[in-house]
């Protein structure tokens, strides 16, 4: 999955910082850059974003609570808020309350940030994963259930002439939760695997 | 003391007394040796008064015998004719006496049948010197007749006397020397009273001398000394006696109304004076109007005022005027002697010179008695107004004593709160210590607070510009990598051309790739622009250090020349983050200012100090930070107060302020934000720094509407750095 673009929101209001960071991060990422929050929130309408990254200070509104903003819509996203100045109080309750996956302070380490982009983009991908996973999962937990079902009616109209299809059916269900099972162990083990990377 | 004063006074007049009864007794006695009883004498009247002396003898059948010493015949207008005998035989020198100086007219005849042979007048109405003691000499021959014609008006008292010459002249002279007596004793108590009446002012005073005056003349009156005073006026002549009279009851009357103080004491007696006054008022009226009858018996009328008086003084005295008991006794002994006058007058007493005595004393007694009345009531006035002195003195003593007291005690409670205030003023003293220095802890406090926040905003701002700066480095440092080997890619295939090797064409062909795969356009606009970055993130650094130049001096007091545009450039730059994303700062720095000399570190605090304020009253006001509006000014102005200063204005569209707060705003600890949010003493400091700058600070607010701070440097009023060395320092 490392292999796919990673798609980076930037919003600050000062333009030279923007400009830094485009410069820096475009060979890594592919870059958008934002001056004025409510076209933030529209790009990540627009299109999927990985990683946010955000401004603490800015006019009109501050970087934990453009999060805030955007939470409910893109729960996904990793968000990451930069600083030039900590306001201590704030991102620890920001980052206590889930809002916030990193805090990044100005001046900015340029490999301290890159895997923090990274990390985020992977946060986002195991994130965005492990709904499919569970979508995934429970979609074929409703397969079986229709499975019994089927089985149960034919058992209740044909009595004991229906037996051998029913047995027959028995077989099948079986044979499609192993493979589940097989599927779900693989995808457990590959998370693991991730993890401890 | 009082007391035996006034018994040592009655003593005195009891001797005064008896001296005086031996010196009268003392000369009558000599005129008593020398009477003749052996006169006879026979009277008849003659209604008419026409009479003359030669027809008298036609009426010889009338005559009747007079009996006793003084025979009285009362008073009448008629002539009475009496025929004296029994003088014959009597010696040359003898010589026939009618004692009475009151009548009016004497007519002595000498008679032989019905022819004159002598003719003498005597007489009060002649007014004569000499006729004091009428005296007649004796017919020559014996056989002739002695014959009086006498006519008064006052009461017809007939004392003959057979007297010898010489003793005449020596009755006279005792008579002189008794009458001056007398006055002298009148005059002593005249002028006496006189002067107590000036020195005291007392009415009363003045209507006892105006008896004793009257009493004194009536009694020379009685002795016919009067003409000595009007001997030429026959209309006195005539009525002196009654009109002294009169006058001496008016006198008493008025005295008595004065001294028994009739109107307090006994009111309805007031009418029975003024009814005696008009008694004598209208004896006075008849005696001028030539009614001496009328007039004599007035006055007789009038005398019932002794009486009265008598009964007025004890009914006055029983009604607690206890002066009113001297005028009794006073009046009483006046009382007696007339009584004796009258009783000897009608012959009930025996006319002896002592009886003759009883008048004079007698009024002399009432002058002392009167005058020891009026001395005991003056002293009665003077104890009492000693009394009531004393009780005034004894009350003022007493006042003393307590406002003595008071006065120890309040100088004893004056001593405890002094104490009570010494003691209080040392734990206030001390308390105020304390303050102090919890204030000088709290401004080191709130200078500290500032210098945080100072160095927060600092640190915001720089971190931004040096994030670029050094992160731009970075990237430009990869940016010139691949210019690097792309330029020298190209180099490369240059220098295989020029030497012809066969590789040269792919060369080329390799460089151009890596130049189109590097994006060789992008890399040459992203190396520019991330240089003017570093430029422009390095500007910014050097504008932030050039700010914390100012802040360096935070706690200096060290006076520079600065520029308040500087300054308040520098602090807005300082405090820029913060300003920027909390509200909207309009700032309007007018240029070409003159220098201010200034602690520039404090003023900077000042600005600071306002302008976050400000900030915060619009964050209060707004939550939309679009709406929150601060602007900075700065100006050169004309004030109406202060003349040409330089003006910084800070406004904002926060919350405002009501009256209290706007007057209270500079005062310590005062402070609107919640507990624990705000010292209370940012403004306070703020207030004390512009003082110390000679600066003025105004604040305009209204609830609702903003708040305008404006501190005035006035130009004529700068101060001045004392320390000349320190204006090295800008």
């Amino acid at each position: 999955m490392t292999d796919d673009i990673i798609r980076v929101l930037y919003l600050d209001d000062e333009e030279p910082n923007l400009f830094s960071f485009k410069a820096a991060f475009r060979r890594d990422f592919e870059i958008h850059t934002c001056q004025e929050p409510h076209e933030a929130v529209r790009m990540l309408d627009d299109q999927e974003f990985h990683v946010v990254l955000s401004d603490q200070r800015m006019p009109r509104i501050s970087g934990v609570e453009f999060f805030e903003l955007i939470m409910p819509d893109h729960p996904d996203v990793s968000r990451v808020l930069v600083t030039g100045y900590a306001d201590t109080d704030a991102v620890v309750d920001a980052i206590n309350k889930g809002q916030v996956y990193r805090f990044v302070s100005k001046p900015w380490n340029e490999e301290e940030l890159r895997s923090v982009i990274k990390s985020g983009y992977d946060l986002n991908r195991s994130r965005v994963s492990n709904a499919l996973e569970g979508q995934q999962v429970l979609s074929a937990l409703d397969g079986f259930v229709q499975e019994v079902d089927r089985l149960a009616g034919e058992l209740a109209a044909g009595g004991s002439q229906a037996l051998p299809a029913i047995g027959e059916g028995l077989e099948g269900l079986r044979a499609r939760m192993v493979g589940e099972r097989v599927r779900y162990g693989h995808w457990v083990q590959q998370q693991n695997e991730q993890n401890q990377q | 003391m009082i007391f035996r004063a006034r018994y040592r006074r009655v003593w005195g007049t009891a001797l005064l007394s008896v001296a005086l009864v031996q010196l009268f007794t003392g000369c009558s006695g000599s005129m008593l040796e020398k009477k003749v009883d052996s006169l006879r004498l026979e009277a008849f009247t003659d209604p008419s008064g026409l009479l003359k002396p030669e027809e008298v003898h036609l009426r010889l059948n009338l005559l009747e015998s007079l009996e006793g010493e003084r025979p009285n015949m009362g008073s009448t207008l008629d002539a009475v004719w009496v025929r004296v005998s029994g003088w014959q035989g009597a010696p040359r020198q003898a010589r026939v006496i009618l004692d009475n100086p009151t009548l009016d007219s004497i007519d002595v005849l000498v008679m032989d049948g019905a022819r004159i042979l002598g003719h003498h007048f005597a007489g009060a109405a002649y007014g004569k010197q000499k006729d004091l003691i009428p005296t007649f000499n004796l017919p020559l021959n014996q056989n002739h007749e002695l014959w009086f014609r006498v006519r008064s008006t006052k009461p017809l008292v007939l004392p003959f006397s057979l007297t010898q010459i010489d003793r005449v002249e020596s009755m006279r002279e005792k008579r002189d020397l008794a009458l001056a007596t007398y006055t002298g004793i009148v005059l002593a108590i005249l002028i006496y009273n006189s002067f107590l009446a000036f020195s005291t002012g007392q009415r009363a005073y003045f209507s006892y001398i105006f008896v004793v005056l009257t009493v004194g003349l009536v009694q020379w009156c009685f002795n016919g000394y009067d003409r000595l005073i009007w001997g030429d006026i026959p209309w006195m002549r005539q009525n002196g006696l009654t009109m002294m009279g009169a006058s001496s009851g008016l006198a008493a009357l008025m005295f008595a109304r004065e001294f028994l103080e009739v109107r307090r004491y006994t009111p309805r007696w007031n009418r029975l004076i003024q009814g005696l006054l008009l008694v004598y008022g209208c004896a006075m009226v008849a005696a001028v109007f030539n009614r001496p009858l009328i007039a004599y018996n007035l006055v007789n009328l009038g005398a019932l005022s002794a009486p009265a008086m008598l009964v007025l003084s004890l009914i006055s005295w029983r009604k607690g005027n206890s002066s009113a008991l001297w005028f009794f006794v006073a009046w009483l002994i006046f009382l007696v002697a007339v009584t004796m006058q009258a009783l000897r007058d009608f012959g009930v007493l025996a006319s002896t010179p002592l009886t003759a005595l009883f008048l004079p004393l007698g009024t002399v007694f009432e002058m002392l008695l009167l005058s020891f009345a009026l001395g005991d009531r003056i002293n009665l006035l003077k104890r009492s107004s000693e009394a009531a002195n004393a009780k005034a003195l004894s009350a003022s003593l007493e006042n003393e004593r307590i406002v003595k007291e008071q006065n120890a005690e309040l100088e004893d409670r004056v001593q405890q709160r002094t104490e009570a205030l010494a003691k209080a003023n040392g734990e206030l003293s001390g308390a105020l210590g304390e303050l102090q220095g919890a204030q000088d802890q709290l401004i080191q406090t709130e200078k500290l607070a500032s210098l945080g926040q100072m160095t927060a905003g600092i640190a915001h701002e720089l971190n931004n510009p040096i994030n670029y700066v050094q992160s731009n480095a970075t990237s430009l440092h990869r940016d010139i990598e691949e210019l690097i080997e792309i330029v020298d890619g190209y180099a490369d295939a240059m220098s295989a051309m020029e030497s012809g090797a066969p590789n040269a064409q792919a060369l080329v062909e390799r460089a151009s790739a890596r130049a189109r795969q590097l994006d060789w356009d992008f890399l040459k606009e992203e190396s520019r622009q991330l240089v003017a970055g570093i430029l422009e993130g390095a500007d910014r650094t050097a504008k932030i250090v050039v700010g914390l130049r100012v802040f360096g001096r935070m706690d200096g007091d060290q006076p520079v020349q600065a520029s308040l545009r500087e300054l308040l450039e520098s602090s807005i730059t300082v405090l820029g983050d913060r300003a920027r994303t909390k509200a909207q700062i309009d700032v309007d720095l007018e240029a070409d200012l003159p220098l201010l000399w200034c602690q520039s570190g404090k003023l900077s605090q000042v600005f600071m100090n306002i302008i976050v304020n400000a900030i915060q009253a619009t964050e209060t006001r707004w939550p939309e930070a679009t709406k929150r509006q601060v602007s900075v000014g700065l100006s050169l102005e004309e004030n109406a107060v202060h003349g040409e200063a330089m003006v910084v204005r800070v406004r904002d569209n926060g919350t405002g302020m009501d009256e209290e707060t706007r007057q209270r705003v500079f005062d310590p600890f005062y402070t609107t934000k919640d507990v624990g949010k705000g010292t209370g003493l940012g403004l306070s400091i703020v207030k004390g720094i512009l003082d110390d700058h000679g600066a003025v600070v105004e604040v305009e607010s209204a609830l609702g509407e903003g708040t305008t701070f404006l501190v005035l440097f006035p130009l004529g009023t700068q101060v001045k750095p004392s320390d000349s060395v320190n204006q090295t320092e800008s």
